[in-house]
């Protein structure tokens, strides 16, 4: 995508300049994030509130903006509010995944042998089978709630991290730095938390950024099926998924949550993509 | 002589690698009953060309491996298990100089807050009282309190080692493994830093194991040295008396292409054939196929390593015989 | 070879035990399953006879025998909702969700393998730049907006196909569609860049140095090697045809295992999702199968072991 941003951009990417793509990315990000944290005051609405005098109003409506639902619903506070909803999930499920991910990787890379033959077996499946069915399975066994959902989404994409974990740390421990601290007689604690996750910070960020937006896209993706944020609470896949009811007469509904969807994706697959290039070249 | 800090008895050490994941595994042995003894204040060289296994060794008498075969004592009590709680209490007493520094260095750590760390590790002394050993550190090994602000890509190769060497010594150890601590440093800065640990041994007492394949060097630190082909030792005695009068062969070629004041407008004794491989060990005397005087007794029989009158060992059944290999090279 | 072939099914076998694991596991987490089938307020007698019924009170480890013995066995249970055997219910749904699979399997390989070695081979070109947008779409659009955006088009403003149900073949064009596209974006992108980097392998400009025609050189050297990375996402695509469908055919409200699966998973209908996760997983792992045989035709060193694992 980095490609992409040097085509659309015109020139060929210099290793200072930020594109111009990049820069949108970061734009929308930081868009996204203001909307995320101020949606109490930025909502002209509270998210639930009806409005029956002006049910299905047209976006440009001067109360409001961005239109109404059905039920008179203020589309543009319902949208404010899901941005938070689906931007904490995607937020809260990336940082369980890294961090189980980075566990397994390194117990992977302390014990080795069999040990590490499960994590790596565990990773294989996990990659192998298409996680929205896994998901569902879960889903259907354990019903809805919100904590479980976000641990479910947790578990998508822990395989990556802890493949990066375990090579890096046993690259670290063989003959380098976390080597030489194991044999000053630093118990494994410190020998991994303080010496290789600094280290290797960097590549598990960058692959958080890649990580992220599949996130995004699968909680949208369960949500609009019906299956993840449950109503009365909203979320990005869930305003889809409502408004595609109205498609014919309402469009607006679902093309906003959607719009913020597809952008919030690439601006995150765009920036991420740039901060691979930069950071670390050796990802994939 | 009292008894040795540390002693080593027989020692082996076997890799298994394979061709792939699924490949048929072949074994090496990459240390084959390695015998040496490391006494307090003094230092033992160990040479040997790469693949002679002295680094598997350097690992093993530290007690970062643990040998297929063979024991390792420290003050007459055996090593403890890798990892135990006992092995890294043992840490403190016993420490090692890697060959990259920058590598055995965390970059993202400030060097005095990796001087300090074994200190952290083993819980010594006071917050102020550990400050203060870490200045006394840097003094030690001629850096100053804002190089241990630097972090280590800000310093230079000397100074990254310098840093090691005070990170190892920081909890006081009475062994120090040195794994070619100068190969990878710029030859000016090379004597400066053996010269910091010849200091630094007659300073503090330690005992010492170096680590080389440059003779040069190990001259220069060395009380004995021990020369180690294909996993063995080959020939071990005074420093001084090996390199004036090597007794194997393989010794005679190092010490020849050694350039010495003293051995200059001698021949050199050119090595021919294959260097070492730990995987295809010939049979009978491993250094046969390059040995110029070999005998068709090498190529048969391994000769043990028996001694010399002088306190010397050797294997090498031509030495053992009373012959000059060295005359008869020449 | 056989040696190759004993490794890689041994390793198909485990996978799918692995999914059968997983579900008991999960089963047993998710609570008693006495009380899950029973209602609440059943009595305790009748609790404790369902129990001995299923040897509930046996030890785990029988249990988890016995769950494996029946499933192996293809027993899979009775849907909850109207008592029928739930690999029926399923299978019956297979040739629906076949029938808009497999057109956009088609779709995607005609239409993304073409254009990504066509990208490659004119890097920079007009053609390049838009599969590269393309691509890059076909990964942030999630299928549910495409979808509903083709609904949008085509069966609101023009009026030219139905937006749902399944009703004769104009009926499958859009969701055939929202499948197609994205894949074929993907498999574009993907294919474009294994083509780039055996162009620029050494051999490449060896062999346009020894004077073969540039044409035969990519014919010839550049389309094998690069294939070899493209038949794994090949080899995934095929192995979702069963499972990739899950939301476009919710979108569309189009009748087959996807739809299935959502619903039986709003109904907690645990025989027929379990028989779905199976069904996906045998699918998988087959079609991972066969990759692994197709590298072994097409890259020799492999087939020796040299290089296992990925």
């Amino acid at each position: 995508m980095a490609e992409l941003a040097a085509a659309a951009g015109g020139s060929a990417p210099t290793r200072r300049r930020i594109p111009p793509l990049v820069w949108f990315g970061i734009g929308w990000i930081l868009l996204m994030l203001a909307t995320a944290l101020l949606a109490d005051v930025a909502a002209p609405y509270r998210f639930t509130a009806y409005d029956l005098r002006n049910r299905l109003a047209m976006p440009g409506d001067p109360l409001h903006p961005l239109g109404t639902d059905e039920l008179g619903r203020d589309v543009l506070s319902r949208l404010i509010v899901s941005i938070r909803i689906s931007l904490m999930i995607a937020f809260g499920a990336t940082v369980i995944s890294a961090a189980l991910g980075t566990l397994m990787g390194f117990l992977a890379a302390h014990f080795r042998g069999i040990v590490e033959q499960v994590v790596l077996m565990l990773a294989d499946f996990q990659a192998a089978m298409p996680f929205l069915v896994l998901a569902l399975a879960v889903l259907a066994f354990f019903g809805n709630s919100l904590p479980l959902f976000v641990c479910l989404m947790g578990l998508y994409g822990w395989e990556r991290y802890a493949r990066i974990a375990r090579g890096l740390a046993i690259a670290a421990g063989a003959q380098s730095y976390a080597g030489a601290v194991r044999q000053i007689g630093a118990g494994p604690a410190r020998v991994y938390l303080r010496h290789i996750l600094p280290n290797i910070a960097s590549t598990l960020i960058v692959s958080m950024t890649l990580t992220f937006p599949e996130v995004i896209l699968l909680e949208s993706g369960l949500s609009f099926l019906g299956l993840g944020v449950q109503p009365p609470m909203t979320s990005l896949g869930n305003m889809v998924g409502y408004g595609r009811e109205y498609i014919t007469r309402a469009p607006w509904i679902m093309l906003a949550p959607a719009t913020v969807i597809v952008l919030t994706t690439l601006a995150v697959s765009l920036v991420g993509d740039w901060l691979r290039d930069r950071l670390d070249p050796t990802l994939r | 002589m009292t008894a040795p800090l540390l002693e080593a008895d027989a020692l082996v050490r076997l890799y298994s690698t394979r061709r792939g994941l699924f490949g048929r595994p072949t074994t090496v042995q990459a240390v084959d009953g390695v015998s040496l003894a490391i006494e307090k204040g003094r230092t033992l060289g160990l040479v040997g060309e790469s693949g002679s296994g002295k680094s598997t060794t350097g690992r093993l008498v530290l007690g970062l491996e643990r040998p297929d075969g063979g024991r390792v004592r420290y003050r007459g009590v055996d090593l403890p298990a890798p990892g135990s709680r006992d092995w890294r209490r043992l840490r403190a007493r016993m420490q090692m100089v890697f060959q990259d520094p920058l590598g055995a260095l965390d970059r993202r750590l400030p060097i005095a807050l990796q001087v300090r760390e074994p200190l952290d590790v083993h819980g010594v002394g006071s917050a102020s009282e550990r400050a203060a050993r870490t200045a006394e550190l840097l003094a030690a090994v001629g850096l100053g309190v804002h190089q241990g602000q630097r972090y280590p890509h800000e310093l230079s190769g000397g100074q990254r080692q310098r840093a090691v060497i005070a990170r190892a010594l920081a909890t006081g150890p009475d062994l120090l493994v040195c794994d070619e601590p100068v190969s990878a440093l710029d030859v000016s800065i090379q004597a400066q830093v053996v010269n910091l640990l010849v200091d630094l041994q007659a300073q503090f007492g330690l005992g010492m194991l170096f680590i080389s394949h440059d003779l040069k060097v190990v001259r220069q630190v060395s009380h004995r040295v021990a020369v180690m082909y294909l996993g063995r030792i080959v020939e071990e005695g005074e420093a001084d008396a090996v390199f004036a009068a090597p007794a194997h062969p393989y010794t005679a070629a190092l010490v020849s292409a050694s350039p010495h004041p003293a051995r200059r407008g001698r021949p050199r004794i050119i090595l021919a054939g294959d260097p070492p491989n730990p995987a295809a060990r010939p049979a009978g005397c491993a250094f046969h196929p390059r040995c110029p005087v070999a005998a068709s007794v090498c190529r048969v029989e391994s000769p043990a390593l028996l001694p010399l009158p002088g306190g010397r060992h050797v294997a090498c059944h031509l030495a053992q015989d009373g012959a000059q290999p060295l005359r008869a090279a020449v | 070879m056989l040696r190759f072939l004993l490794l890689r099914s041994g390793r198909a076998l485990l996978t799918v035990a692995l999914v059968v694991t997983f579900a008991f596991v999960v089963l047993r987490l998710s609570g008693d399953p006495a009380l899950l089938i029973m209602s609440v307020d059943a009595p305790p007698e009748a609790i404790a006879a369902f129990r001995r019924a299923w040897g509930l009170d046996d030890p785990i480890w029988q249990q988890y025998l016995r769950y494996f013995g029946a499933i192996a066995q293809g027993e899979l249970g009775q849907s909850m909702r109207d008592g029928r055997p739930a690999i029926e219910l399923v299978a019956e749904r297979i040739p629906a969700t076949l029938a808009l699979t497999l057109p956009a399997l088609l779709i995607k390989l005609g239409l993304g393998i073409p254009a990504g070695i066509y990208a490659a081979l004119h890097r920079d070109s007009a053609v390049d730049r838009l599969v590269m947008v393309a691509a890059v779409a076909g990964f942030t659009v999630p299928s549910f907006v495409l979808g509903l955006v083709l609904v949008l088009v085509f069966s609101v403003q023009l009026g030219w196909l139905p937006s749902g149900g399944q009703d004769g073949w104009l009926h499958a064009v859009l969701p055939t569609m929202t499948l197609g596209i994205g894949g074929a974006a993907v498999l574009a992108r993907f294919t474009r860049s294994a083509m780039l980097e055996v162009l620029g392998q050494p051999y490449m400009r060896t062999a346009s140095a020894k004077g073969l025609p540039w044409r035969r050189a990519v014919l010839s050297h550049a389309l094998p090697n690069a294939a070899i990375p493209t038949v794994t996402i090949v080899g995934f695509m095929v192995g979702s045809l069963i499972a990739g469908a899950v939301v476009v055919e919710s979108v569309f409200s189009w009748p087959g295992v996807g739809r299935l699966l959502v619903v039986a998973v709003s109904n907690r209908d645990l025989a027929v999702v379990q028989c779905i996760l199976l069904l996906v997983a045998v699918t998988m792992v087959t079609a991972n199968f066969v990759v692994d045989l197709m590298y072994g035709l097409l890259d020799p060193r492999l087939r020796s072991g040299a290089k296992g694992g990925h």
